[in-house]
């Protein structure tokens, strides 16, 4: 047989051959090219004839040789070629147009570029070599070396598939299959496969049959069968006797990575940031401290200086809710007003540093960039609740008030367990706790495992790529989401690198080995189904005795509380007999006479106490014996306010138990299984092994990405403290520059790099990036102190000015790009929460504990629930993602999945409605009347002006006064007219809600 | 009634409404500043040279499409749970043959419940051709049969995961994951509203209660929440907190209001050029008109007596679903541009009681929706009008617990299911695709949901390539990063 590549007939029954050969697994059918002497031209085309000299004349192999493989791809050889890239195969033999490579060529989209194309000829060339089955000189077949097997094929298939069962944790009848060893070791059958005889080896003789991996209980374990290629895979390789190789070792893992190329390396925020001299400026009587000289020189250069300084209490009000996110009382405005030295303000800076609110209110921020929430989410509609995410945010609220450094902050969070054993230690101290506190910052994401039919391979890669994505761009400032799947389009991220990460982490989270999160019934009773991803939580200091003690004084408590809300739920259905009576006995009136005495008794006689008769009538007749919530709503209007109220107490009273001592924490267990790139993201498509490290393009002056142990004779990978550490080395370009922009841009409403989250190719260039240089190196020098941070950017002339807009300013600045001005504000959800609280006197100021329960209304209206005390700010309300306080969820507070770094801003009608027609906002403006008549009496003047003081921090303006004394007087007049009781209140309470409603309270000059 | 021209109006009006809004400051620099920033949304194209993409301001101003639209709005019936497709639109006589016989291992790996896999399962249900298209529809479906004509039903959808949630994701929003927008976010960030009085993306759920996932089902995602569907009730208040929920004397409202837009504007005469302040106070005014117009676009009292018979209102089963239908109706002939119907539970979800289950379901359904096709029709709201019926996922051929149709039902299906599209821009009684003998998994002119949605923004004018929105440096689309294809063959 003759083999002309230019005759397209002959061509394609040659590929028909192929096919079927290939089908037929032959690999000696075409051996022989033919008799040379019946086709003399017909030389097959080969790899090494004909288009190695192609890829090398066109400098394919500069970027996919074997020095750089961009995109996992080699071509330098005929075997890593036909391996294909890290979207799989690029070379289909005897399918020109399946094949990647001739598409890519084809279509000019390689080389890169554009400048060089390949020549027609050229491109024949390739088509006609793979045409011909893409043979080499000294392979005799493509298929053979594609369907060359090794241990990095077949071991990822037996992790996906097998050793949840046979592996680390279980040998189920004696057999552990995660390596060639253990494989031929066996198990209680035998030897798990015989070494060239696939058939025979009890391995693929299982799987075949369909017998393994059980099909009863995949979903129990989370495990999909295997497709028939895959067993083909293994069968294989135990024919081609079960080979071996050595991977070619991860360079990143201890160099730099050759893919990222000494160019990418030099991107602006790749290198270490450089603290610059301050420019010389013209107003230099405007120069606060240096941040003034950054900003005024560029303002300067487009004929701007700064905006007029704010008045003093503009400043104030702005300072404190941007602080503490509560505005100041009118005692502390008096006193402030009183203080006439000359730093007045830098006193109240410090002040406002100091107070406890300040945790509360920047640790909120935290909290957003790592997702922080008290339940699951993901895929399950259940929500779970996380009852030990609080600690988390407690852990995080003291580190801000504590000024904890940002380095120890990060290395806490990151690997908090890897930092002490504090399994072994012989007294538990606070730090340790605190430690394994910490690490929730990397177990915030929405995780659904724990449920089995969302706990397969798949969904345990979405959380830890939730992880990473939160990692990456809350801490690093880069996204790495795209690497997940594909090598970063515009950053010089490989795909190695997102696996180098999701290796690193592997040492806790690995979806071969996993852990559930703990599963939770309901909120009021918390049942463990599993131990969960939870760690004890020991209070330091206690010895054994008292704990056990603190135990049993717990249990003691908790059982009182159960046995109130035992006799509070049959007190409330003692209440709510008769309507439940009444309901029935319409029902019954419409059924026959016959029936109705003996559903009466039915329903009557407790399920346990019934007879055989009216067991068969109750189960017959359950639709019609079934009162539900609704139906008794639908009889009586106020059942609805009664049964909220009931829910409210039943909720409050079960908060008061004291929480199980657990932490919901994330540790190292030592023994992580191989990481593998999976191609295109797909759990089951694997690509070349990966060591843990960092991404590549970071080395400018860095020490390297470098494991140790622990401490002497750890169970610990010790990866992510490899992590933290390198994270925080002082010289770490992104570290501090990520930080500082994120505090820059709470103060002043944008970032100097605009894209929190990103600063790659993607992100924004910084607006001024020396003042963003200078922060950074300012940052470390004060010992990654964040209250330094702020008191530097507060007592800025920049911070100082007005937010007033001119038309010059509106012309040549028009987005305070050159910070020209200082932003008008909204309030944050939270911020106009709590402030209407604290106006209206109803602020309860206590700190920490588990998060406060929420009532659902049936139409979906979400309200915090008010104990004895008030309410608590928003920070400590239950967080439950499916159920958010629809008051900070109109006022754009996010949906954390999984994190947020800049909250967006609507302005929409909702919002407009919720503060003027929702019953809680009246209430509080109610209780606000009642302040005011408290604290300024009847008189209407004086409660105008004492509800501008409270409200809007400053005196009401001549006009405003003008305009609210005779609406005031309008309402007081109608509430007579309408014969309203308490008129005066009334007409206060209406004023008052309107000036909750006003532009002027809710927006923050 | 009939709608603005959209594609038209949307330049004109955005121009328009710019100018009278600013008229009364800011001076002609300052104008031109602004006008070039796309403040109140002349195109979709959002990157403004904005280093993250993003607009400026975002609102739900009607914008232009990417290219003439099919359809003008979209209606979308969600059906919860997973109907059947081999008892409603894909008759599967091989299974009358087979009924019985074991085929657990093939569908193994698929099954939540596999300890309770039976054998193939024959359809209860008789089929019949109907309409001139001949189209298959059992007798679960007697009205919506009579309109089959105008009906394209693909039978050779597929989606990617065998529960619920997951799916449901999905089919909202293009991954098994929450925290991405859903369709109806992505189109109306796209295209705007036609109506400032309204919404501009419906939700009319269940007074009985909401479907799986709850709220997430039309939650905005990473796009600005000003796009997030807004549920508003068939019964009681139709939104969350529309009408005070306190006391107080009715004289009270106009001096509050008074006083508030008082205030307002000395406050905003005393901060000139903060455009935020003008966005505030006409959302306090969206908020009135919502109050006065929300309440009658959605009252079916106001419909004649034949039209509400039509929809079975005033009966049982239908009174509810019918509702919804009609309001829906409504809304989009007031420029509403996406509607969203669910019903309470899982009346699809046919595990147990497949006979039972599925009449008592089309019972509930089959009225009212046929009347919503008649009526739009009528109207001459259907030809730019889409609507679109189905669920997560199909079912599967097999018995789940033993194998009397009484008694047993069927498990959740990913691998194929059937709906249906009808009015803007697709051919009228079209079946397209096909499943293989048994109903288990499409295997011709296969559509995945990725299709589907491109497929709906196709019809809508938006290009599914080109309705980006910058997140995190990815540039975000609906089809995520999935191969995504028109279904150009099912387009008239």
């Amino acid at each position: 047989m003759s083999l002309n590549a230019e005759t397209r007939d002959e061509c394609s029954v040659w590929r028909r051959f192929a096919t079927m050969a290939a089908c037929a697994a032959g690999f000696v059918l075409f051996g022989a090219p033919g008799d040379p002497a019946k086709n003399p031209p017909a030389k097959p085309s080969t790899f090494e004839a004909d288009i190695v000299p192609i890829l090398k004349n066109r400098t394919c192999l500069g970027c996919h040789g074997p020095g750089l493989k961009m995109k996992e791809l080699n071509l330098s050889t005929y075997q890593t070629a036909l391996q294909g890239s890290e979207s799989g195969p690029v070379i289909v033999p005897g399918k020109p147009d399946e094949s990647r490579l001739l598409r890519m060529v084809k279509e000019g989209l390689m080389p890169p570029g554009g400048k060089i194309h390949l020549s027609d000829e050229e491109l024949g060339t390739i088509r006609g070599w793979i045409e011909g089955g893409a043979k080499s000189a000294s392979e005799p077949h493509a298929e053979a070396v594609i369907s060359k097997v090794t241990q990095d094929d077949v071991i990822p298939l037996m992790l996906l598939r097998c050793t949840v069962c046979h592996g680390l944790r279980r040998q189920e009848a004696g057999l552990d299959l995660r390596s060639k060893d253990s494989m031929l070791k066996g198990g209680k059958s035998g030897p798990a496969m015989v070494l060239g005889k696939p058939e025979e080896s009890l391995l693929v003789k299982r799987v075949r049959s369909g017998e393994m991996p059980p099909k009863k209980r995949l979903i129990q374990v989370g495990v999909k069968p295997m497709a028939p290629v895959e067993i083909d895979k293994i069968a294989r390789w135990i024919e081609l006797g079960a080979p071996i190789e050595a991977e070619p070792p991860d360079l990143a893992a201890t160099a730099a990575d050759p893919l990222v190329s000494q160019k990418d390396r030099q991107f602006w925020s790749f290198q270490t940031p450089k603290a610059a001299e301050p420019a010389a400026v013209k107003h230099a009587d405007r120069v606060r401290n240096p941040i003034d000289a950054f900003l005024l020189s560029k303002l300067e250069q487009k004929g701007l200086s700064f905006s007029p300084e704010a008045d003093k209490l503009t400043l104030m009000r702005r300072a404190y809710l941007d602080l503490t996110g509560l505005p100041p009382q009118p005692s502390e405005i008096q006193s402030y007003l009183a203080d006439k030295s000359a730093d007045a303000y830098e006193k109240l800076i410090d002040r406002l540093l100091a107070s406890p609110h300040y945790g509360e209110r920047w640790g909120r921020y935290w909290l957003d960039a790592a997702g922080y929430a008290d339940s699951e989410g993901g895929k399950l509609d259940a929500d779970h609740p996380r009852p030990y995410a609080w600690r988390y945010r407690d852990y995080v609220i003291q580190s801000f008030n504590d000024d904890k450094p940002y380095d120890r902050f990060l290395v806490e969070q990151i690997a908090g367990d890897e930092l002490v054993d504090y399994e072994h230690a012989p007294v538990v101290t606070k730090q340790m706790m605190d430690n394994l506190v910490a690490t929730a910052f990397l177990r915030m994401g929405p995780d659904s495992t724990s449920e089995r039919e969302v706990n397969f391979s798949d969904d345990r890669l979405d959380v830890v790529a939730d992880e990473i994505d939160v990692f990456s761009s809350t801490v690093l400032g880069l996204t790495m989401k795209c690497a997940h799947c594909h090598s970063h389009k515009y950053d010089p991220l490989p795909q190695r690198d997102y696996y180098r990460l999701a290796a690193v982490f592997k040492g806790a989270y690995d979806e071969h080995d996993w852990l559930q999160p703990l599963y939770i019934k309901e909120t009021t009773v918390i049942r463990t189904k599993t131990q969960g991803r939870l760690l004890p939580y020991v209070t330091p200091g206690k010895t054994p005795y008292e704990l056990a003690e603190e135990e049993r004084n717990r249990e003691d408590f908790n059982g009182e509380i159960d046995r109130q809300l035992v006799s509070l739920k049959s007190s409330w259905e003692e209440k709510t007999a008769p309507l439940k009576k009444k309901v029935l006995g319409e029902r019954f009136s419409k059924l026959p006479k016959s029936l109705q005495d003996d559903l009466r008794a039915v329903a009557e006689t407790p399920a346990e106490g019934r007879t055989e008769v009216q067991k068969y009538l109750a189960e017959k007749f359950a639709a019609t014996l079934k009162v539900s919530s609704s139906d008794l709503k639908g009889a009586d209007p106020a059942f609805a306010k009664d049964e909220e109220k009931f829910e409210s107490q039943t909720k409050l009273l079960a908060a008061k138990k004291i929480p199980d001592p657990k932490i919901q924490a994330l540790w190292d267990r030592g023994e992580p299984s191989p990481t593998y790139i999976l191609r295109r993201g797909s759990p089951s498509s694997f690509g070349p092994l990966v060591e843990p490290g960092i991404p590549s393009a970071l080395v400018a002056g860095l020490q390297p990405y470098q494991i140790k142990e622990p401490w002497p004779g750890a169970q610990k990978t010790g990866r992510r403290l490899a992590l933290a550490n390198w994270l925080v080395q002082p010289n770490h370009p992104l570290t501090s520059r990520v930080m500082v922009n994120r505090i820059w841009a709470r103060h002043f409403g944008e970032g100097i790099v605009k894209s929190l989250g990103n600063f790659g190719h993607t992100g924004a260039a910084p607006s001024n990036q020396e003042l963003l240089d200078w922060l950074s190196v300012e940052f470390v020098k004060q010992k990654w102190s964040m209250k330094a941070m702020h008191r530097l950017m507060m007592t800025s002339a920049a911070y100082r000015q007005g937010s007033a807009v001119t038309p010059a300013l509106e012309k040549i600045d028009p987005d305070n790009v050159l910070v020209s001005r200082m932003p008008l504000r909204r309030m944050d959800a939270e911020v106009l929460n709590d402030t209407m609280l604290q106006v209206a006197g109803r602020l309860d100021t206590r700190m920490f504990g588990p998060p406060d329960p929420v009532l659902v209304r049936d139409d979906g209206l979400v309200t915090p629930i008010e104990s004895e005390t008030g309410w608590r700010r928003s920070v400590y309300v239950n967080q439950r993602r499916s159920n958010l306080p629809t008051i900070l969820d109109n006022f754009d507070f996010p949906q954390l999945s999984p994190a947020c770094l800049a909250r967006t801003q609507s302005n929409v009608a909702p919002q407009a409605l919720h503060l003027l027609n929702n019953a809680t906002v009246y209430e509080l403006a109610d209780d606000f009347a009642r302040r005011l008549e408290k604290e300024a009496g009847s008189d209407a003047r004086r409660q105008i002006e004492q509800a501008y003081w409270i409200a809007l921090s400053r005196a009401a303006g001549s006009e405003e006064t003008r305009v609210a004394s005779e609406d005031l007087l309008k309402l007081k007049q109608a509430a007579v007219k309408a014969k309203s009781a308490d008129a005066d209140h009334k007409a206060l309470t209406a004023f008052c809600h309107t000036l909750l409603n006003s532009a002027a309270f809710l927006y923050i000059d | 009634m009939s709608r603005p021209d959209h594609y038209g109006l949307a330049q004109r009006l955005t121009r328009r409404h710019f100018f009278e809004r600013f008229s009364d400051g800011i001076c002609g620099t300052a104008l031109a500043t602004l006008l070039s920033r796309d403040v109140y949304g002349a195109s979709i194209d959002s990157s403004d040279g904005l280093p993250e993409g993003h607009r400026r301001m975002y609102d739900l101003k009607p914008r232009a499409p990417h290219f003439p639209p099919k359809a003008k709005a979209v209606i979308h019936l969600f059906m919860n749970g997973g109907p059947s497709q081999m008892d409603l639109f894909d008759p599967k006589p091989v299974l009358d043959k087979h009924n019985g016989e074991a085929y657990f291992d093939k569908v193994a790996a698929d099954l939540t419940g596999p300890e309770q896999a039976g054998g193939l399962l024959r359809s209860p249900f008789k089929f019949a051709q109907h309409g001139k298209s001949g189209m298959w529809i059992s007798d679960l479906m007697p009205r919506l049969a009579e309109q089959a004509d105008r009906l394209c039903v693909v039978r050779s959808m597929f989606t990617v995961h065998p529960n619920h949630e997951p799916a449901l994701f999905v089919i909202h929003s293009g991954r098994t994951l929450p925290g991405r927008p859903s369709l109806g976010s992505w189109t109306i960030f796209g295209l705007g509203s036609e109506n400032q009085n309204l919404p501009a993306y419906v939700v009319l759920d269940d007074p009985l209660g909401l479907p799986i996932n709850g709220t997430q089902n039309w939650q905005a995602g990473f796009l600005p929440p000003v796009y997030q569907g807004t549920r508003i009730r068939s019964v009681g208040s139709p939104i969350l907190n529309l009408r005070p929920e306190y006391e107080q004397p009715s004289e009270f409202v106009e001096v509050s209001h008074d006083l508030l837009s008082r205030l307002d504007n000395i406050h905003k005469r005393n901060h000139p050029g903060q455009m935020e302040l003008d966005a505030r106070i006409s959302s306090y005014e969206l908020a009135a008109r919502l109050q006065l117009s929300a309440s009658d676009a959605l009252d079916v009292m106001k419909e004649d007596d034949a039209t509400r018979a039509l929809y079975g209102v005033g009966e049982e089963p239908t009174d509810s679903y019918g509702r919804r239908c009609l309001m829906a109706r409504r809304l989009v002939e007031r420029g509403v541009r996406f509607v969203q119907l669910y019903i309470n539970s899982q009346i699809w979800d046919t595990h147990t009681n497949l006979e039972d289950g599925m009449r008592a379901a089309s019972a509930r359904t089959d009225k009212p929706v046929a009347a919503l096709l008649q009526d739009l029709d009528r109207r001459g709201l259907l030809k730019d009008t889409l609507v679109v019926w189905g669920g997560e996922f199909g079912r599967m051929p097999i018995a789940q617990l033993g194998g009397n149709p009484r008694e047993s039902g069927r498990d959740h299906n990913p691998r194929g299911f059937s709906l249906w599209m009808a009015g803007g821009g697709v051919k009228p009684g079209m079946t397209y695709g096909a499943t293989d003998d048994l109903g288990y998994e499409a295997v011709e002119n296969k559509v995945s949901v990725t299709d589907w949605h491109a497929t709906i923004l196709h019809l809508l004018g938006l290009d599914y390539e080109r309705l980006v929105f910058d997140q995190n440096g990815l540039k975000e689309k609906l089809t995520s990063v999935f191969e995504a294809r028109v279904v150009k063959e099912i387009l008239a």
